[in-house]
């Protein structure tokens, strides 16, 4: 099958939001399996309410969502034993410890005690969280009882993952270790669906993306095709002095502290390159990064809120 | 999921919410004797004890309901706090299969509550097979029918704050105004015709009338079984179709 997930015109509309705020308005997605697919956008954007969706937690208004072949309204029964989710803001029991979320995490869905403990101490091990097994999560940090959220799933024996914002709290060294893992497990051919604030952890996973804005996907593709989708696929910028004008002339000019940040085209990259160079300037030119992307699609950073769509801000909370 | 499957997700909620936690902190065991004890210590003392079998029997309705109104507020926090919920949806745990877990987990809390009850039952003389099968079968439908409420209300809480609001109106509506703590015949007229509406004055009724303290006849008992079993199918249908497992 090439695709674990396949979205068409789907649409929600949350029981008593407002005359046309639709959290997900016409989107269509196809998911390729054994990948991992990061979904970005701003806070109420729409990514929660399609993995609520396609997770099987919520109804779609209308459209289809199959997940491995089912359709997620009326086939949940064969679409649940092959998935696991971690839900954006979720915590594990406060009562267990790190081992128990894992192990008895498993165990509910099902399987015994034996493959259980094997998994538990494995995803353990990975995720390096063996030296806190027995620390109750009540003593945790944020950034541990996120990661034994991600461990539980990872552990799990499900195909497709949906993991909403799991690395939020994480210090750098804990969000590489939940990325290996997660490598490893698309390298064992499960689909993990993303959804992450973090533009450069979405670029460094993701085999494709989705920009989604306002309910609807605004870009589609590999990190690659993003930037070739947009206007200008190059940055440049320039430490010093130089005539603004000319600058503007060949691409798109923000002003920075101390001199320019530049959106070109290649051959005007290039050239505001050469030309800062002659000068004597400090140049530095590369691809777009993906925050670069957003803002270009957007117009807006991804940190800020979309104060339109309530709908999911509500729902979130 | 096979019902090999089942039958242990449905054992690893029970040590999940029911014994685990009590590991954790052992206080939680005396959590559900509190409140039927309270009642029992009220009702003797005004009564000068006249009434402290009427204290037992209604005692131990009064756990059964607290395990439900238990069930609620851990049903709440774990759905809106947590989102365990939402994680449990997304899995191969069927519904029915949680709230049965999670039901039955919440009865352990109450094994110390009712130990203390059947010791007091045992005392008073009122132990004998035949009423401690009535008791037994009334128990049981009484966590039922408050575990089915319980989790049909706590998918429609919007937050923890709620189950503090409905949690003493559902102990009011269904055992102070019913004749749980006393006989119906204390009650007025009007008074005997609204607590008809409450299963637990038929739970009541069925116990009262084992241990003698109620004349109940054959064809009452039956009755009253009968609306008791009624009042339990009637909640687990409205839990079956109205209880929000995937949100709409």
């Amino acid at each position: 099958m090439p695709f674990a997930i396949e979205a068409q015109h789907l649409r929600k509309v949350y029981p008593n939001s407002p005359p046309g705020s639709a959290a997900i308005d016409d989107l269509s997605l196809e998911i390729p399996t054994g990948r991992i697919y990061g979904l970005i956008g701003r806070n109420g954007a729409g990514k929660t309410t399609f993995v609520r969706i396609a997770s099987t937690q919520l109804e779609p208004t209308s459209g289809t969502v199959t997940v491995l072949g089912h359709n997620v309204q009326g086939e949940e029964r064969e679409i649940r034993p092959r998935i696991a989710c971690v839900p954006q803001e979720s915590r594990p029991l406060y009562f267990l410890n790190v081992e128990e979320v894992v192990y008895l995490y498993l165990k509910l869905r099902g399987l015994d005690s034996r493959d259980a403990r094997r998994r538990t101490r494995d995803v353990l091990e990975e995720l390096s969280l063996t030296e806190y097994r027995k620390r109750s999560v009540s003593r945790l940090s944020g950034g541990l009882r996120r990661r034994a959220m991600c461990a539980m799933v990872l552990a799990s024996d499900a195909e497709v993952l949906f993991l909403d914002e799991p690395t939020t709290g994480l210090d750098p060294i804990a969000r590489r270790e939940v990325w290996e893992a997660l490598r490893r497990a698309s390298r064992e051919q499960r689909t993990i669906v993303l959804t992450t604030h973090y533009l450069d952890e979405a670029e460094a996973l993701s085999t494709r993306l989705a920009l989604v804005e306002r309910g609807r996907v605004m870009l589609e593709g590999t990190p690659a095709d993003l930037r070739a989708r947009v206007l200008y696929p190059y940055r440049v910028v320039i430490q010093g002095s130089f005539p603004r004008e000319e600058l503007e002339s060949l691409g798109r000019v923000s002003p920075i502290e101390g001199g320019y940040l530049i959106f070109a085209r290649e051959d005007e990259a290039r050239e505001i390159a050469r030309r800062a160079l002659e000068r004597g300037i400090r140049v530095s030119l590369g691809p777009v990064s993906l925050e670069d992307i957003f803002l270009d699609v957007v117009g807006r950073a991804i940190d800020t809120d979309t104060a339109s769509n309530d709908a999911e801000v509500e729902a979130e909370a | 999921m096979s019902e090999r499957n089942r039958l242990r997700s449905l054992l690893t909620l029970v040590w999940l919410n029911g014994l685990v936690p009590i590991r954790d902190q052992p206080l939680y065991i005396l959590n559900l004797l509190a409140s039927p004890l309270s009642f029992l210590f009220f009702i003797a003392i005004v009564s000068r004890g006249a009434l402290i079998a009427y204290g037992i029997t209604g005692g131990m309705i009064l756990t059964m309901l607290s395990v439900g109104t238990g069930l609620q507020s851990d049903l709440t926090h774990y759905r809106i706090d947590l989102k365990f919920q939402d994680t449990v949806v997304a899995s191969p745990v069927e519904a029915p299969v949680y709230v049965g877990g999670m039901a039955l987990s919440e009865f352990v809390y109450s094994f110390p509550g009712l130990a203390v009850f059947v010791f007091l039952f045992v005392l008073a003389r009122f132990a004998n097979l035949y009423t401690l099968a009535v008791l037994a079968g009334v128990l049981v439908l009484v966590w039922a029918f408050a575990s089915a409420l319980a989790f049909t209300l706590a998918t429609y809480f919007r937050d923890v704050r709620e189950t503090f609001l409905f949690s003493p109106l559902i102990s009011l509506a269904l055992t102070v105004l019913p004749p749980v703590y006393y006989p119906i015949s204390a009650l007025p007229s009007w008074a005997q015709f609204a607590a008809k509406f409450s299963p637990t004055t038929y739970a009541a009724s069925l116990v009262q009338g084992a241990v003698g303290l109620a004349p109940l006849s054959e064809l009452g008992a039956a009755i009253d079984w009968g609306v008791l079993v009624g009042f339990t199918a009637v909640l687990f249908l409205i839990a079956a179709l109205k209880a929000r497992w995937k949100e709409p």
